[in-house]
């Protein structure tokens, strides 16, 4: 059966795209952020942030929302000088705040000499990739895995009380009730796919409103709002979270739940 | 009698005169640092709602997005930490009541 022309370009120049969100990488790497805008100007090295260090005791809400990391690289505006005055990285990174019954490291020390010592380099420190790999095995066997790449599977240890993510920090958060958002979406798919059942509760334990709405999603008319495979592959929409720290859309029926019609 | 009475009046007027010259003195004390935590307060009243922001009615939405408009030049004249920090804080709060208000006249 010969396949048409204009399929098979398409096929061909879309193919780059789909596969970069498809691709599988190494739990270990997922979610790795690097915090170098101003590093070189300031002589240290940039900060290799992974996630999942973090995720294991935070939502995501709590630092893009309350402590006020940006979404989008380079938009936050994190500097030693923030972190000193008590804001990002040092609204925890305080030497006072105590988590698990140990006070947090406090971030960029004033007068210290990043080279010699050993608090600047936690963060300010050339990535060891088998560290991180021991690292975050060390984590991981406490946490029920899935997926083509054995991640944590956030979803299932929250809903076990394996882990107890912090969404209030003193003295940076404002006491609020908690959220009760129990709507779920139906997504129909237009390919081969079953459709999409999207959950505003699961979403909700670790987004809060903010994170998405309506930076990611914005108003739109209901129904209208078309969302395709592509899109989400170049980090657009579900791709946000789900091409760089949440499961990766290479797990397919994560998502595509619902029976085919 | 009299003399006693304008002594008593005296001593009554004297200690309500020192009241009100202390009490200034510990007002404007406590004035520059009640100013700067004063924009604070109404930051968190107005973005604790975000939570309930789908069940506010559409006026108490617009007035909270009215509010966030009359506090941003505030936040914009706080230190350089404090600026970044609460101007992104302040914007994500007044977008989302923005789009529930959106969605809502979208239907």
């Amino acid at each position: 059966m010969a396949v048409p022309l204009r399929i098979a370009v398409l096929v061909v120049l879309l193919a780059p795209v789909a596969s970069r969100g498809m691709e599988v990488v190494p739990a270990h790497r997922y979610g790795l952020v690097q915090f170098g805008n101003r590093a070189a100007a300031a002589k240290v090295p940039p900060v290799s942030f992974d996630h999942w260090s973090h995720r294991a005791r935070f939502t995501c809400r709590l630092c893009h929302v309350d402590v006020g990391f940006a979404m989008t690289a380079g938009q936050t505006g994190i500097s030693a000088s923030t972190n000193r005055s008590g804001y990002h990285c040092g609204a925890c990174h305080n030497g006072k705040t105590v988590l698990g019954g140990k006070p947090v490291f406090a971030s960029c020390s004033a007068g210290v000499d990043v080279d010699e010592s050993p608090s600047c380099r936690r963060c300010h420190e050339k990535r060891d990739p088998e560290k991180a790999r021991r690292d975050y095995e060390a984590l991981a066997e406490k946490f029920p895995r899935k997926g083509q790449a054995r991640a944590v599977d956030w979803e299932e240890a929250e809903a076990k009380g394996l882990v107890r993510p912090i969404d209030f920090v003193e003295g940076v958060s404002i006491r609020r009730a908690p959220l009760k958002m129990d709507k779920e979406i139906s997504i129909e798919s237009s390919g081969w796919m079953t459709d999409v059942l999207f959950s505003h509760r699961k979403h909700s334990v670790w987004n809060g409103c903010e994170v998405c709405h309506p930076e990611i999603y914005p108003s739109t008319k209901s129904g209208t709002k078309k969302t395709s495979m592509i899109g989400i592959s170049s980090g657009e929409s579900c791709g946000v979270c789900h091409t760089k720290v949440a499961f990766p859309i290479a797990d397919c029926e994560r998502c595509h739940v619902k029976p085919v019609r | 009698m009299r003399r006693g009475r304008s002594w008593l009046l005296a001593a009554v007027l004297g200690a309500g005169a020192a009241f009100t010259v202390g009490a200034a003195q510990a007002v404007l004390a406590q004035g520059p640092a009640a100013a700067t935590q004063d924009w604070k307060k109404e930051f968190e009243e107005i973005c604790a709602k975000t939570q309930d922001a789908m069940a506010l009615p559409m006026d108490e939405l617009k007035g909270l997005v009215s509010r966030c408009d009359k506090l941003k030049p505030r936040i914009e004249k706080l230190d350089e930490s404090q600026r970044k920090v609460y101007s992104r804080r302040l914007q994500v709060c007044r977008d989302l009541y923005q789009f529930v208000i959106e969605s809502r006249e979208k239907g």
